[in-house]
């Protein structure tokens, strides 16, 4: 693994007007980045990223199916009560997922570790699945890099699949799409998987999250007043269940894409959780509750809140002492305690692996890199090949 | 290969969307050529379940049943306004009537002028409402309309050939009592970063 400076394609800006990419520069800076690309061998892919993944996934739903089942659990886990069985419901009657992303450290060499897992609202998903597709085929083209340079990403192909699996259980509805107003990369992110369900022939409809109605027969609406029953929502389930709507949820019989037993797997509580399931596992990092910080021995650590976005409210301990806090909105619902793992240097920049699944199949990957060691939203997305 | 085999690129570029009103779902009266496409079929309008009867001496039952089922999937399904001028507006004057749901709720929805019947080749039928406007200034006007607005061309047709998916059951119109009830954590956080315009919500 290792980075490496390319001239960018000269047209690439005209190209993503044209395709709709409308968020490659997000306040002045450059979000979209093709100035340089990472390049991975097939085995480091394979070996240190593919394979964990999959095993990954299977251990975060063995942590769902038992949080779900376990009312101490859920109260740590901060899901409010109300919506325990709503969410329990959801698992036992296996309401199929869509898609997640993993963030992982991983350098080239050794065991990727699991920082997180965006399994609710995961974005930058356009600029993986198509993005950076098209980029590898534009640069092989123009002969600046090897016909046989390839790219670990089948995330559209799988996308479009998944979509015809889950028309089959929705044969004749129409599937909403929804995200919040006023961000343009939620947008094209909802857009880029309306074209793939579109790809796979369901009957697609969009509607803001603000717009959705209520019904006095508890059903959601959209703005023609025609009741809403499957739709896919980037918007995160601990929002949700705590909004005005919240209540309504469970007699409203939308199936929701991610399913609400997503919340279990999208909040950090999961980490330390998967940490006492499989203990000293290769690809976890020793992490704890609060209540174990004391007795966990961690000199070195990250904390992190329970529910937050975008590397807001995390700050790193080195030693007893905090060196480095980001500022945020988050933190109210608690905090978990991570061993401090420090992303990858490749000159000055940090860079962090996304790890992509569509349901249970892994399906590529994205590259972050920031110039903080904490990714945060304004961090920038390089491609990346194999060869 | 690693990666996805073949992306068709024509349909990924974004075009500007281009308003539209609703296709076009009436296709060719009978007696014309039938195209190629199969998945259309023949269906028949009748203003009431006389009319078909009349027209189909022996399957009275069948013009009976359909003309009952086309009322049930009417109030279920059918265009419904919270005030009468709205409907009048759509429909045209005294083409429309308030109705009260089980629950209470009252509203104004037009009146069903026929229903369309296409019998299926083992026996069975299928059948659908339809308005049509007396409002000049309606694009349903002299015309046959369903219930989620497709038109249906001139009601001088009695015999249609339709998409078949004229007769799925429609997604039922609800009445809306509120909207806004999710997205609050979201305003309630954004007022923290202080930018103009937002960046994702996802993570």
């Amino acid at each position: 693994m290792f980075r490496s400076i390319i001239k960018q394609r000269p047209n690439w800006r005209e190209s993503a007007s044209e395709y709709g990419f409308t968020y490659h520069t997000m306040h002045g800076e450059a979000y979209w980045d093709e100035s340089a690309y990472y390049q991975f061998s097939l085995e480091q892919i394979e070996r240190d990223i593919e394979t964990p993944t999959q095993e990954l996934h299977q251990m975060c739903l063995a942590v769902v199916d038992k949080v779900v089942s376990d009312q101490q659990l859920l109260e740590k886990f901060q899901i409010p009560s109300n919506h325990w069985d709503y969410i329990r419901n959801s698992w036992l009657a296996g309401e199929p997922s869509l898609y997640s992303r993993m963030d992982l450290v991983y350098g080239g060499s050794g065991h990727a570790k699991l920082y997180e897992n965006n399994a609710d609202t995961p974005t930058s998903l356009y600029e993986t699945g198509f993005w950076q597709w098209l980029w590898l085929e534009d640069q092989v083209n123009a002969g600046k890099l090897s016909r046989k340079a390839d790219q670990y990403n089948s995330l559209q192909e799988k996308l479009v699949n998944r979509f015809a699996q889950l028309k089959l259980q929705h044969p004749a509805e129409t599937l909403y799409f929804s995200c919040c107003k006023d961000t343009d990369e939620d947008r094209g992110t909802v857009q880029y998987l309306e074209d793939c369900a579109q790809a796979a022939g369901v009957t697609c409809k969009f509607i803001y999250v603000e717009d959705i109605g209520l019904s006095a027969d508890n059903c959601f609406t959209d703005l023609d007043n025609l009741a809403i029953t499957w739709m896919f929502k980037l918007y995160p389930w601990e929002f949700m269940l705590r909004e005005e709507f919240g209540d309504n949820l469970a007699q409203s019989n939308v199936s929701w894409i991610e399913p609400p037993w997503k919340s279990v797997l999208s909040n950090k509580a999961l980490l330390p959780m998967l940490w006492k399931m499989f203990p000293n596992h290769p690809n976890l990092l020793p992490t704890f509750f609060e209540d174990e910080l004391q007795d966990s021995q961690l000199k070195n650590y990250v904390k992190k809140p329970i529910f937050a976005r975008e590397g807001a409210n995390i700050s790193i301990h080195l030693a007893g002492k905090e060196v480095y806090s980001s500022p945020g909105p988050y933190g109210d619902e608690g905090y978990i305690y991570q061993e401090y793992s420090p992303l990858p240097a490749f000159g000055d920049n940090f860079t962090l692996i996304g790890s992509w699944l569509v349901d249970d199949q892994p399906a590529g990957i994205s590259v972050r890199e920031d110039k903080n060691k904490i990714t945060q939203d304004l961090s920038r997305y390089m491609p990346h090949i194999i060869l | 290969m690693k990666r996805t085999q073949n992306i068709d690129l024509g349909a990924m570029r974004k075009a500007p969307k281009l308003f539209a009103f609703k296709p076009l779902a009436f296709a060719v009266t009978a007696g014309t050529l039938i195209g190629c496409s199969d998945n259309s079929e023949q269906a028949q309008i009748f203003t009431s379940a006389d009319e078909c009867v009349s027209n189909n001496p022996n399957q009275v039952e069948q013009c009976q049943l359909a003309y009952k089922e086309a009322v049930d999937e009417a109030v279920k399904s059918g265009p419904k306004y919270s005030n009468a001028d709205a409907c009048a507006a759509d429909f045209g004057p005294q083409n429309c009537a308030s109705y009260t749901s089980s629950n209470n709720q009252s509203f104004f929805m037009p009146l069903m002028a026929g229903y369309m019947l296409s019998s299926l080749v083992n026996g069975g039928f299928r059948s659908a409402p339809l308005y049509t406007s007396y409002s000049r200034y309606s694009p349903a006007y002299g015309k046959w309309t369903s219930t989620d607005g497709n038109l249906f061309g001139s009601t001088r047709n009695r015999n249609v050939r339709v998409g078949n998916k004229a007769f799925n059951p429609k997604p039922a119109v609800k009445r809306t009592m509120s909207r806004g009830g999710f997205g609050s954590t979201i305003s309630a956080k954004s007022s923290f970063s202080g930018k103009s315009s937002r960046s994702s919500w996802g993570g």
